[in-house]
């Protein structure tokens, strides 16, 4: 297998198989992280981290790799990954360490990881295992900042921090609450959804003509 | 590939001891500035709960200002520190903690040396709703502790406004988290000067 081209792992991981709003796996996080833009771009980019080196190293061994324990051995890979970013973290950038807490050791169990190393790595060569691995994490961090775009500007009025609407405005406190996060993120799968309903309709509209 | 029932155990251990060496490659040569980013947080906790001006943010500067104020000592067990301005003691700061609306809310709060005036606290650690008992560890809601007097004997240091004799303004809509953590407080500074100001 000489493995997909890199166009089309990209067009699959950010929008046709998008692992939020298309597989609707990592849900957890994607709730919990988006009270704050810079917390789910850290989120994502941990995230991208993990996903992309799992993929290379789990598809590098997979001919080694005795099928029946390669679930261990993929978890072991996964943890092995997600504990390097949590050092790096808390010894380079403690403040994040600080606001994620425990959502940084959770990675390790977002399904998405996991799917992907299950779905993808497993059969197909490193290199494009890697970008699968980027493509996918691209899609959730696209996600999660759509999601914390909405909560922090309702909910503080600001932008990655930054003040962006004036005293006029009244903070939605809902909107920083877990409920907040409920509603957007299902407004978000809606709207992607609904695009997506009309790209097939044109597709099948092509193929008929 | 041939089923054999050694292959797949000799694969795993061998993948995890690899793996683990990394891990634990990388965790020894982090450990020290790991060590130092949590000690520079403590320092900062404690020079700000006796408003002790920080002259950055650089953790060497800081640590140089907190040497230079801040000593340890342990008193009736417990680990409090000391802050001296040229052999003048300035005061004692002490880790307070109790539970907020949703989970354990930590601290420390400085008191004068004559325990008469409450110098400052700060908050480490909390879980409270973000913009709302949250806010808690905002610089506004902090600030107003500074300087009250404690000289209610039973304890009853921090009252809310407008209720008489009330000092310090809680939190809009975060009421519940205002209580319990003036309710600790209280009883923590209360226990500390008890414990503290006939012995010494």
């Amino acid at each position: 297998m000489s493995g997909d081209s890199p166009k089309k792992i990209f067009i699959m991981g950010l929008w046709k198989d998008n692992p939020v709003f298309r597989q609707i796996i990592g849900i957890c996080s994607s709730l919990a992280v988006t009270n704050f833009m810079i917390n789910s771009l850290i989120m994502g980019l941990g995230l991208t981290f993990a996903t992309a080196f799992s993929e290379l190293t789990i598809s590098i061994i997979r001919k080694f790799t005795p099928k029946h324990i390669r679930m261990m051995v993929q978890v072991l890979i996964i943890s092995v990954y997600v504990i390097m970013i949590d050092i790096f973290l808390k010894a380079y950038y403690p403040e994040m360490s600080k606001a994620l807490g425990p959502y940084v050791g959770l990675i390790i169990t977002n399904c998405i990881i996991m799917g992907r190393c299950e779905a993808y790595a497993q059969k197909n060569p490193p290199l494009s295992s890697f970008l699968d691995g980027i493509a996918s994490g691209a899609g959730y961090t696209l996600v999660l900042l759509a999601i914390s775009f909405v909560r922090e500007l309702l909910g503080f009025g600001t932008v990655f921090g930054f003040k962006v609407l004036g005293d006029w405005w009244t903070n939605w406190t809902i909107m920083i609450m877990p409920p907040g996060a409920f509603f957007v993120l299902a407004v978000v799968i809606w709207i992607a959804r609904s695009i997506s309903l009309e790209d097939k309709k044109k597709e099948k509209e092509v193929a008929k003509a | 590939m041939k089923k054999s029932f050694i292959f797949p155990i000799l694969f795993m251990i061998l993948i995890t001891a690899f793996f683990t060496a990394i891990l634990a490659f990388l965790n020894y040569s982090t450990a020290d500035v790991i060590a130092f980013n949590q000690e520079t947080e403590l320092r900062k906790t404690i020079l700000y709960v006796f408003n002790i001006e920080i002259p950055s943010n650089k953790p060497e500067e800081i640590e140089e200002v907190f040497n230079e104020y801040i000593r340890e000592e342990v008193i009736n067990g417990k680990k409090v520190f000391v802050a001296e301005n040229e052999d003048n003691i300035i005061g004692y700061a002490f880790p307070i903690s109790g539970t907020g609306l949703w989970g354990t809310v930590e601290g420390y709060a400085a008191v004068s040396k004559d325990y008469d005036e409450l110098l400052g606290i700060d908050f480490i650690s909390h879980s409270e709703t973000p913009g709302l008992g949250g806010r808690i560890s905002e610089e506004w809601f902090k600030e107003q502790f500074r300087g009250l007097k404690l000289n209610d004997d039973s304890g009853n240091y921090i009252i809310y406004k407008p209720a008489p004799g009330g000092n310090v303004d809680a939190i809009a809509g975060a009421t519940l988290t205002s209580k319990s953590v003036s309710k600790f407080i209280n009883e923590n500074i209360h226990e500390f000067i008890k414990e503290n100001k006939g012995g010494r």
